[in-house]
């Protein structure tokens, strides 16, 4: 079935197609949109879940969490702010090594207070321990989180998994999505598995006091897990298509014209399409540039990368995320990646609306300096006029 | 690639499941003959390594901490704490 909806409701879907038990909610801007959908659907008698409305983010998680380990197949989503608050209850599901799904639908972090799109609260859950993708349409913001179950719940994963998704621009921006069908859903979701059951007829617990080398050991299983993980992400990717003819999944990451170039692009979420499209007219007026779409930030799919990008003479990556005093998340990685030349830009941060002009100017000056092997590591880049009239502009005199 | 082996956080009640505490001990509780056998040392050991036999208490000393509250708690004085070293 096609349907024209947002990325918010396109989720919401997805949890109720996967037959979710337990959903943890609490509202925060641009999330909201999802558990409202969920818990109009349990109104309407849609779900059978157990809506959980709690006082907090950081319950949110608590109340997923304990559904999980009990074993029912939990779910929540959080943004910005209430991701950080949450933060500490993001390492315990890792740490307990616990089966769920959660939706970030990212925004910038204050202060000051800023409800607009940026990566950077996703970002930083990257050390946790989580499984972690990352949507580029509505489409793949269903298809990823219908997936998610099956990854988080394999034997050879058994981690919680997070699906993120540009705020505003995919969270309210209404779309033709495919939705597959229940029973399609159903075949390709087995029933719930999770490594050991919370009960309280045994005496088993969890998150006891571990002595440090058996702490080190499940430190260790876990990063073993997140490595083994990328053969399971493909084989349930290239199983996903029986649901969705169209879609492709075979590899956790996206290729765009990048065979034969010469430079390469590297973005990561929604802008990905903008800045294929200046991939396009670059190419059309002769210039050998291809992109590489980011969809997994963990596992981090280290053999894929090297296979594509190790041999260009320049690659640009964009983040809208920044690790302040140093670059971007995404250049980072790329860069303790591959050898070849790695020029990281950082923009569009809090909102700050980036196109395919932006795109194709960047794109096309940074190529200019890969020539002249004369590229500045880490550039902020601010679109079109801003930049001469605000930068020099002092807003105080302190 | 499989993952060579998988590890969770899940405990079991068991003796010595927090691990050998008697490696923190710097002091060690010793019993002495004045104990009557009332069993306030082993209500009140955190770790549960002093049971009282017959009349007289007896401590684990592979679990024993050495943090002495059955000293603290006893009526009739019969712990002292004696240096380990
Ligand atoms: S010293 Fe502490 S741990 Fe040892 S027997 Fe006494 S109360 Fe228990
Ligand atoms: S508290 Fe003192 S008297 Fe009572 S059982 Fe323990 S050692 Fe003996």
């Amino acid at each position: 079935m096609r349907k024209i909806i947002s990325g918010n409701e396109a989720v919401a879907l997805a949890v109720k197609l996967a037959r979710v038990g337990v959903v943890g909610i609490y509202p925060i801007t641009p999330q909201t949109t999802i558990i409202e959908e969920l818990a109009e659907m349990k109104l309407r008698g849609e779900v059978s879940a157990d809506v959980v409305r709690v006082e907090s983010e950081h319950s949110a998680m608590g109340v997923t969490l304990g559904a999980a380990v009990s074993g029912v197949r939990a779910f929540t989503a959080t943004s910005s702010q209430g991701l950080l608050y949450m933060h500490e209850m993001v390492w315990w599901a890792a740490g307990s090594r616990a089966p769920l799904v959660m939706v970030v639908a990212t925004r910038a972090v204050g202060a000051p207070w800023n409800i607009w799109n940026e990566n950077t609260d996703f970002m930083s859950e990257r050390d946790s321990g989580w499984i972690m993708a990352f949507a580029s349409s509505p489409q793949e913001a269903l298809d990823l989180t219908i997936q998610a179950f099956r990854v988080s719940e394999d034997p050879r994963v058994f981690l919680p998994m997070m699906v993120g998704m540009d705020g505003f621009v995919l969270s309210h921006t209404k779309t033709n999505v495919y939705i597959p069908s229940q029973e399609d859903v159903d075949e390709f979701l087995p029933p719930r598995r999770q490594p050991y059951v919370i009960d309280p007829e045994t005496q088993e617990s969890m998150g006891n006091i571990f002595q440090p080398f058996d702490y080190m050991k499940l430190r260790h299983s876990i990063h073993e897990s997140i490595e083994s993980s990328q053969d399971v992400i493909r084989e349930i990717g290239r199983e996903y298509e029986k649901l969705n003819p169209l879609s492709d999944y075979k590899t956790l990451n996206v290729e765009y014209k990048l065979e034969d170039a010469d430079y390469a692009v590297v973005t990561m979420g929604a802008w990905s399409l903008d800045a294929m499209e200046a991939v396009d007219r670059l190419r059309q007026e002769g210039v050998n540039v291809g992109l590489y779409r980011v969809r997994y930030i963990r596992p981090w799919a280290t053999d894929e990368i090297m296979r594509a990008l190790g041999d260009k003479k320049g690659v640009i990556v964009f983040d809208r995320a920044t690790s302040l005093g140093r670059g971007g998340p995404l250049y980072l990685e790329m860069k303790a990646t591959i050898d070849s030349p790695v020029k990281g830009v950082v923009t569009g941060l809090g909102g700050v609306s980036i196109g395919k002009k932006d795109f194709y100017h960047v794109i096309s000056k940074s190529i200019e300096e890969f020539r002249f092997k004369s590229f500045r590591e880490v550039e902020w880049y601010y679109p079109g006029e801003v930049k001469e009239v605000e930068l020099g502009t002092p807003r105080s005199s302190i | 690639m499989l993952p060579n082996y998988q590890f969770f956080p899940v405990s079991h009640p068991e003796e010595g499941a927090g691990g050998k505490t008697g490696n923190w001990r710097v002091v060690r509780p010793e019993v002495t003959s004045k104990c009557i056998g009332c069993n306030a040392c082993f209500l009140w050991c955190p770790e549960g390594t002093i049971m009282v036999k017959g009349n007289k208490a007896e401590v684990n000393y592979v679990y024993c901490k050495g943090c002495g509250v059955c000293a603290n708690v006893c009526p009739v004085k019969a712990i002292t704490m004696v240096s380990e070293a």
